[in-house]
């Protein structure tokens, strides 16, 4: 993002303890308020603040082809599909163009890792609170922290 | 052109082109591949050949598609991402390439708990719109790596549409995404359900979508009225209109309805403006294929005009960050 953040992060990541309480503080957040799945790439702002990952393909750029009816979830009857509710708060928070954005693969390396950490150090995409969608730079192929 | 296959070659000259469906066998059998090849030989322009259909384990589609070019006809691979990582799926598509397989359909696949082996992990590395991207930069001389491919392969690159499942207007958004990463061409689930697939076809063409890729739609002919309520029921993303099932039920003869059913849909779909083909996919009946192209009035099929347009830069390329 900036010199700045990224000092931040290579403070906080040349620090095991420190470290692993921001993983922490951010998981309890995180998991509270979105059902994150501690991916490490947070896709949130772009997905109307509900977390796509919770989907049991983890599908990042849209619902796949069994949504039911009901907008139901073809694996679990009983559950919401994620990007049905994506798409419905998304239409009320007037997202909608948001969800245009190409998301790239999930790097494995970055799971359990500290999304805000990896937003500091330029890993991931920055969290963009705009209601557009704006070309973005894509992050550099930057190591994971080390663990 | 692109890869130069047959199926993009009828599709650019601007043929209404029919594609056929072919489940690998449950076997160690190459026979019955080579056997069913008949059913699609001058009938069809290219046979889909699926992989591992909901999560039932078969032949690989990679092999089978092997098979189907020595049997005379041109493969559609699919390939979906519940079963590989994106290692695996790189090399199937150097080694399907290869072996001359020249059109490739992404999906992302059918949850594993669907199949025979319920227990089983399911990989989603990728999903399909990443997979679709993937391929393209294959195209492009790229591994997903950023390391180089020499010589890179030239896939036809499908997709596929689910016109029937909610959220309608997400699907438009995503397959936007599909062609901005680089889909060629699309295959739909089947139609039950006209006036849904009317309205999903106008917002479509509303898009300008059509226009930026080849839609073929999925048609399927049933044998019994227990087919439809099945799917209706059991399937989810499908919707199956009442008209169909009334129809079925108070049918003499169930097989032929589901024939004239399906030929009727054929026939419309010809008429619809920005549908580019259809895709008979008769799930274990493959045999009744040449009678439907048959009487929809599809035969003979085209042959492609053999003249080699030069190279043109691909038009899906340029927008791959939208
Ligand atoms: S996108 Fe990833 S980091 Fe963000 S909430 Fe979901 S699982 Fe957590
Ligand atoms: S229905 Fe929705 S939540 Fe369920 S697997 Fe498909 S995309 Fe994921």
């Amino acid at each position: 993002m900036s010199k700045f953040t990224e000092k931040i992060a290579a403070f906080t990541e040349r620090h095991p303890t420190l470290y692993r309480c921001v993983v922490t503080g951010e998981n309890v957040f995180k998991k509270a308020i979105f059902g994150c799945q501690d991916c490490g790439q947070c896709v949130l702002s772009y997905n109307a603040f509900v977390c796509c990952m919770r989907c049991p393909k983890q599908m990042r750029n849209g619902p796949c082809g069994g949504t039911r009816p009901d907008g139901h979830c073809e694996v679990y009857p009983n559950r919401h599909c994620i990007w049905w509710l994506i798409n419905k708060r998304a239409k009320w928070m007037r997202r909608q163009a948001k969800l245009r954005k190409y998301h790239v693969p999930v790097d494995r390396r970055l799971e359990h890792t500290s999304a805000w950490m990896n937003m500091f150090a330029g890993r991931i995409l920055p969290i963009d609170l705009s209601r557009e969608l704006h070309e973005v730079e894509l992050p550099k192929r930057e190591p994971p922290p080390k663990r | 052109m692109v890869s130069g296959s047959r199926l993009e070659r009828l599709l650019r000259q601007g043929e209404f082109v029919v594609c056929g469906e072919m489940s690998p066998p449950q076997g160690a059998d190459k026979a019955s591949i080579l056997k069913k090849c008949e059913y699609f030989r001058g009938y069809v322009d290219a046979v889909n050949l699926t992989d591992n259909q909901t999560a039932i384990v078969r032949m690989s589609s990679v092999m089978s598609s092997v098979f189907v070019i020595e049997g005379g006809c041109e493969p559609v691979m699919q390939m979906t991402c519940r079963d590989r990582n994106r290692l695996a799926q790189q090399s199937d598509l150097l080694g399907a390439y290869a072996a001359g397989i020249r059109n490739v359909l992404c999906l992302t696949g059918d949850y594993q708990s669907f199949g025979n082996h319920p227990e089983a992990k399911g990989v989603f590395d990728l999903d399909s719109v990443q997979l679709i991207h993937a391929v393209a930069d294959m195209n492009a001389g790229k591994f997903m790596s950023g390391e180089e491919i020499k010589p890179p392969p030239a896939f036809f690159i499908g997709g596929a549409a689910n016109p029937f499942a909610e959220p309608l207007d997400l699907r438009i958004i995503r397959l936007g995404k599909k062609i901005a990463a680089g889909c060629h061409f699309i295959q739909t689930q089947p139609v039950f359900d006209w006036p849904r697939f009317e309205k999903w076809m106008s917002l479509v063409r509303d898009e300008g979508l059509d226009q930026q890729v080849f839609i073929l739609v999925g048609v399927m002919p049933v044998r019994s009225v227990k087919a439809l309520t099945y799917m209706r029921d059991e399937v989810p993303g499908m919707s199956i209109a009442e008209e169909y099932i009334k129809r079925m039920e108070s049918a003499q003869d169930p097989k032929e309805e589901g024939v004239k059913i399906c030929v009727e849909l054929i026939k419309r779909l010809r008429e619809t403006p920005g549908v580019k083909g259809v895709h008979i996919m008769p799930v274990m009946w493959e045999s009744i294929t040449p009678r439907l192209v048959e009487e929809a009035g599809l035969l003979p099929r085209p042959e492609p005009i053999t003249i080699e347009e030069p190279a043109e830069p691909e038009p899906a390329e340029t927008t791959k960050d939208a």
